[in-house]
């Protein structure tokens, strides 16, 4: 049978290439690390940590019922956190919660901006959009481990791989917000005589907002899902409990922080989406419910 | 009595002289295929493809590997749909009740010594590297009693203020061993334990920081690959104690006590029926026997040249002969010899 392949493999090369930056600049790296932890993680999770559990609990509820103004959806949203700490598992908890706030930071720091550039060049999307296709499908492990080469063993390594999953949602909805922002809108600031940066933060990005946010809210989604991953990497926090539950076929302790984990998804999940609404919308709902119970 | 151990004698006589002439036994006489599990780590792949490669080229018999996961590989073997499972460190219960049930034997000890597992640290860290130009970091380090006064050496920065030992992943039999070792050392004031993940996430933390010359204190164990490529000093623990052992081992409250592991005699897995039926080749493998240094270079290389495992096989009796011709009479040595050139 004739072979219509031709035969190569760029293994050996990526593997030589991995060892040499390894070798060159891991060191480099690893006292990125080093700063990174020592001056954000670090601290973020031990103040997280130190915090008692009844302030976490009413910042919370707080938080949802500022949002939400809903007192059912608040009060399920405390009992679910609750219930992580009665399982247990409320410094693990921390723990997540502190990963998942500075990889969302992070997130959103990098996401916004690209997302706004793209939103303005053409080319900049042609080049971008496959690049994001890849961060999303390609497996993660298959660049984990170099990662972890680089930047050692355990959160930092997490982080990145969290940001480079949960990007590509924000990027693509912070384009596409502010490419939605109605043309007659735009034109009528631009004859007031708007900057440029007046027109980005006082008409496109407020417009804009609903769809950012839902971006956000995917994100922050994303990196939840990455959780498990993140423990294969030696991130502590509730994955590290999935991950032996799994190890140890001790499905009990696997389904608990599992749970735990989609509980703390659904509460970042309704407040990140309370925020995320429209206020013109928010109120026109309100004032419609208001009158409905008054007629 | 008398006739029955006659009958014995001669049969054993009979068996002798057959397996002189190497002359296949009833398994593969019958033509059928001797079903050898597919090991997932590299040293044990090496040794099923040596002794499968004797098997097929010295005894004539067929040969297949079947791949799958420890667990359902060592199911097979208890069931009798595998015949041979090298490399078997006798630690699950499936092998456990196989063994209790009769329905397979472990025969044959493979490494001289047996395998070994404990605290390592990279060479460089307590004898320098002049090739690279790394100075001792830690000459005093010797046992795990020194490790306290290191903890800055092996500093954790998610954690500062302790150093980091580097433990198995969570759910592997060693975490759990290593943990209470860690409290039977009295190392949790100065150490953090940190479990890796994943095997992978593990052996890439140890490569990565052996290429840069930076010190690492972690577990491992032997034969492994990376032993072969790297390497590592193990650290002295106090000397096994069977009082203490059961200790690590079960977590169920108790106050742990020190005590290294013992060392594990790897060995091979037998369906019982084909021990029965071909003498034999069980004669060979319980004389397979290779040293630590050898099989640890030899899995290292393989790694490193990517060759698969039958290929590393061949090499190795191109290699060896003096060695390897010790397991096999000398009519299975000649046709091995031959196949080999």
């Amino acid at each position: 049978m004739p072979d219509i392949f031709l035969q190569f493999s760029f293994a050996d090369s990526i593997n030589q290439f991995v060892s040499w930056l390894v070798r060159e600049y891991g060191d480099l790296f690893h006292q990125l690390t080093a700063v990174l932890l020592t001056t954000l993680l670090v601290p973020l999770e031990q103040a997280l940590l130190a915090l008692p559990p009844l302030l976490v609990l009413l910042t919370v509820a707080v938080l949802c019922y500022h949002g939400t103004r809903r007192k059912g959806v608040t009060v399920l949203m405390v009992a679910g956190l609750y219930l992580i700490g009665c399982l247990g598992l409320w410094d693990k908890l921390m723990q997540t919660l502190a990963l998942m706030v500075v990889a969302t930071l992070l997130t959103m720091l990098v996401g916004v901006p690209l997302g706004i550039m793209m939103s303005r060049s053409q080319r900049l999307r042609w080049l971008l959009v496959p690049v994001l296709d890849v961060m999303q499908t390609l497996p993660t492990f298959v660049y984990l481990i170099p990662v972890l080469m680089l930047f050692g063993l355990g959160k930092v390594p997490a982080i990145f791989a969290t940001v480079i999953y949960a990007l590509p949602p924000l990027v693509r909805l912070t384009d596409l917000g502010i490419r939605q922002v109605d043309g007659d809108l735009l034109e009528a600031a631009r004859s007031f005589g708007t900057t440029r940066w007046q027109l980005l933060f006082g008409v496109q990005l407020p417009l804009a907002r609903p769809s950012i946010m839902a971006g956000v809210n995917q994100s922050i989604m994303m990196a939840l899902a990455m959780v498990v991953i993140a423990s294969m990497i030696g991130s502590r926090g509730l994955g590290e409990d999935v991950l032996a539950g799994i190890n140890n076929m001790d499905m009990g302790k696997g389904m608990q922080s599992g749970l735990a984990i989609v509980i703390l998804a659904i509460v970042i999940d309704r407040i990140s989406q309370a925020y995320g609404q429209d206020g013109r919308l928010k109120k026109a709902l309100r004032l419609k419910k208001t009158a409905g119970a008054t007629a | 009595m008398q006739g029955k151990h006659l009958l014995g004698c001669t049969l054993s006589m009979l068996l002798l002289a057959s397996s002189s002439l190497s002359m296949a036994g009833s398994w593969c006489a019958a033509g059928k295929p001797v079903r050898l599990a597919g090991i997932t780590w590299e040293s044990g792949q090496f040794y099923a493809a040596l002794i499968s490669e004797i098997i097929r080229i010295g005894y004539g018999c067929q040969v297949e590997t079947v791949p799958g996961s420890t667990a359902a590989t060592e199911t097979a073997l208890v069931n009798g749909d595998l015949q041979l499972w090298t490399e078997q460190w006798n630690r699950t219960d499936i092998i456990k009740k196989g063994l209790a049930s009769g329905k397979i034997k472990l025969i044959g000890d493979l490494l001289q010594g047996g395998a070994y597992e404990g605290f390592f640290v990279p060479d460089y860290v307590i004898k320098g590297d002049a090739r690279r130009g790394i100075k001792p970091m830690a000459p005093g380090l010797q046992t795990v009693a020194d490790l306290p006064r290191y903890k800055d050496l092996f500093k954790d920065e998610e954690e500062p203020g302790k150093g980091r030992f580097l433990n198995c992943p969570s759910g592997w039999d060693c975490e759990r061993i290593n943990t209470q070792k860690l409290k039977a050392y009295q190392l949790g004031a100065s150490y953090t334990n940190f479990r890796a993940g994943t095997g992978s996430a593990m052996d890439a933390a140890i490569a990565s920081a052996y290429e840069r010359g930076k010190p690492v204190l972690f577990y491992y164990w032997a034969p492994a690959t990376l032993m072969g490529r790297y390497q590592f000093i193990q650290l002295k623990e106090p000397a096994y104690n069977a009082k203490c052992w059961p200790t690590l081992q079960a977590n169920k409250g108790e106050a742990p006590c020190p005590s290294a592991t013992p060392a594990t005699t790897l060995q091979v897995g037998v369906a019982s029926n084909f021990m029965a039926a071909e003498p034999a080749i069980i004669a060979f493998i319980n004389k397979v026997k290779l040293s630590p240094e050898l099989l640890n270079r030899t899995i290292a290389r393989m790694s490193e040249r990517k060759l698969s495992p039958e290929l590393m096989a061949r090499e190795f009796l191109k290699q060896q002969p003096a060695l390897w011709k010790s397991w096999v009479p000398a009519d299975v040595a000649v046709k091995v010899q031959q196949a080999v050139k």
